[in-house]
């Protein structure tokens, strides 16, 4: 099932400025796709224009079959969560329990107890749910944003730059958490790295989009990525490097598991050509 | 609106921790509501009172009444500090015209009614306070607007100081003297560059509002039903409110 269509997208600032232009992308239910650019490339302009922020656009847009127009802004906007890049935008209420049922609520769906339970658990913050959130880590903040989403239960998660402030801590786990999860997102991101440990395919964009692809694709297309503004990860950037030194090396590796695979077949092949 | 622009003013940083401090309090802990209808009820009567002895006791009172609150008395005398400027001005207005025992009257009554006001801001969690007036039937477009303009005071004030920071960081130390023309002009355009920082940031916390669906209401989830300890506050503000209002009228005979 298709879950967000977008055809031929363009949009200008009021100032005339081109955001951006002839963007085409489906995904489907339970995909994750990430949105690739560096800073001005329009990522965040297309997070807020899917969620009915950005009007009026070029081209057609639907999010779970509902074209996206002035009118269908508001249904669009409770079958979409939304996580900005600052949680400190996002987060409202004066306990992380009531923020976290505030969507449910508004949106008057069943069963809020059960939900607001569900979404805590589910990105590990039950134990706070009396805290203040504005007392908590900017990660702990981004992690009860992302509970106040889920128990909206929206069929499309948008993520704005999620990575964006944290530590190196808060982030691998964030990864791992967004990695985890069974759910249809789209994600915004410069942060190659992270975007290869969560999605499945990437859209590189740079007002026009660049490159779509799996990130193994994109790790091979390094030049493309370079011209978009964007830096390969350390990962293939390591193995760019080992074949720049004259080793054999298959496909430019995004994951550990991709590299572990990848080094292991490295190091039998000059075992074997030494032998 | 000026007991939160006060209550902003006088402890911008330490908002939280009054916040913090209020739900460990047993006066933070009272429900909200009794406190909005036991202190307005008094607030009401003070502003009606011309009787010196009265005033002075009404004083006493609020002045107790904001020991009780268990709030800073730092943070409560910055925000009388703050207020003191209008009930002045309101005092002087009055002596101008009436002579001086009326507005020293007046000064009193201000001052009862402004120290009672600020113990209930103080110490009560704020966003407690605005849902007590929601569940005290105060309309929906006027208690989300009193939470929408907190919330975006605390931006606007949040940018000012980062923005103050930044000025200071880069070696600023004028704004001492009005002739300092220089200094003048960095101010203003911090002052611009503050409400356009702040525009932008208040535009995104409504559309996160809106993502999850508000449409004009802001209630709070978990409520809890008036307890003893509430109704004995509130009777006794309400009594000593009542007593006051019939010693004033003549009902009750000194």
């Amino acid at each position: 099932m298709v879950v967000l269509e977008l055809k031929k997208l363009g949009y200008r600032y009021e100032d005339g400025t081109l955001a951006l232009k002839d963007v085409d992308l489906t995904l489907e239910e339970g995909e994750k796709v990430a949105v690739l650019g560096p800073n001005g490339a329009g990522k965040s302009t297309l997070m807020h224009l899917l969620a009915g922020f950005r009007m009026p656009f070029e081209g057609d847009v639907s999010v779970g079959g509902v074209a996206l127009e002035e009118k269908s802004a508001d249904r669009i906007r409770a079958m979409i969560g939304f996580l900005f890049q600052d949680p400190d935008d996002q987060i409202f209420m004066p306990t992380v329990e009531e923020d976290v049922a505030f969507g449910p609520r508004n949106l008057k769906l069943d069963d809020v107890d059960s939900r607001v339970k569900r979404g805590m658990d589910s990105v590990g913050v039950s134990t706070l749910a009396d805290r203040a959130p504005h007392r908590l880590s900017y990660g702990m903040k981004k992690r009860v944003a992302i509970a106040g989403l889920l128990a909206m239960d929206p069929a499309l998660l948008l993520l704005d730059e999620p990575t964006s402030g944290l530590d190196p801590r808060s982030r691998s786990e964030l990864v791992k958490l967004l990695k985890s999860m069974k759910r249809t997102m789209l994600i915004a991101t410069h942060d190659l790295e992270a975007a290869s440990e969560i999605v499945d395919r990437a859209l590189v964009l740079n007002v026009c989009p660049v490159m779509k692809g799996t990130m193994r694709d994109l790790a091979q297309a390094g030049d493309v990525l370079r011209s978009a503004g964007l830096e390969l990860p350390p990962l293939p950037m390591l193995f760019e490097t080992i074949g720049q030194k004259g080793y054999e090396v298959d496909a430019l590796p995004v994951t550990m598991d991709q590299a572990t695979a990848e080094l292991t077949r490295v190091i039998d092949r000059e075992g074997r050509r030494r032998r | 609106m000026p007991m939160i622009v006060g209550h902003v003013r006088g402890h911008s940083h330490i908002l939280p921790d009054l916040d913090e401090h209020s739900k460990s309090h047993w006066f933070g802990r009272l429900d909200s509501r009794a406190k909005i209808v036991g202190i307005f009820s008094f607030v009401v009567v003070c502003a009606l009172l011309t009787k010196v002895e009265l005033i002075t006791a009404s004083l006493v009172l609020a002045v107790a009444i904001a020991a009780a609150s268990g709030a800073p008395v730092r943070s409560l005398a910055k925000a009388y500090a703050a207020a003191f400027p209008f009930m002045l001005l309101a005092s002087v207005s009055v002596f101008l015209f009436a002579g001086i025992e009326r507005g020293l009257e007046m000064l009193g009554r201000t001052s009862a009614c402004v120290i009672a006001l600020l113990a209930l801001a103080s110490g009560t969690g704020t966003f407690g306070l605005f849902a007590g007036l929601r569940r005290l039937r105060v309309p929906a477009t006027i208690s989300t607007l009193l939470m929408l303009t907190y919330r975006y005071i605390l931006v606007v004030s949040e940018e000012f100081f980062r923005m103050r920071t930044a000025r200071k960081a880069r070696g600023f130390g004028g704004g001492r003297s009005l002739l300092d023309k220089y200094a003048l002009n960095t101010i203003s355009f911090t002052a611009g560059t503050v409400l356009v920082r702040a525009t932008a940031r208040a535009d995104r916390v409504y559309e996160a509002l809106r993502c999850r669906g508000f449409s004009g209401d802001i209630t709070v989830w978990r409520t809890s039903s008036l307890g003893r300890s509430d109704l004995v506050f509130m009777a006794v503000l309400l009594l000593s409110s009542g007593l006051l209002a019939a010693i004033q009228t003549g009902w009750v005979q000194w």
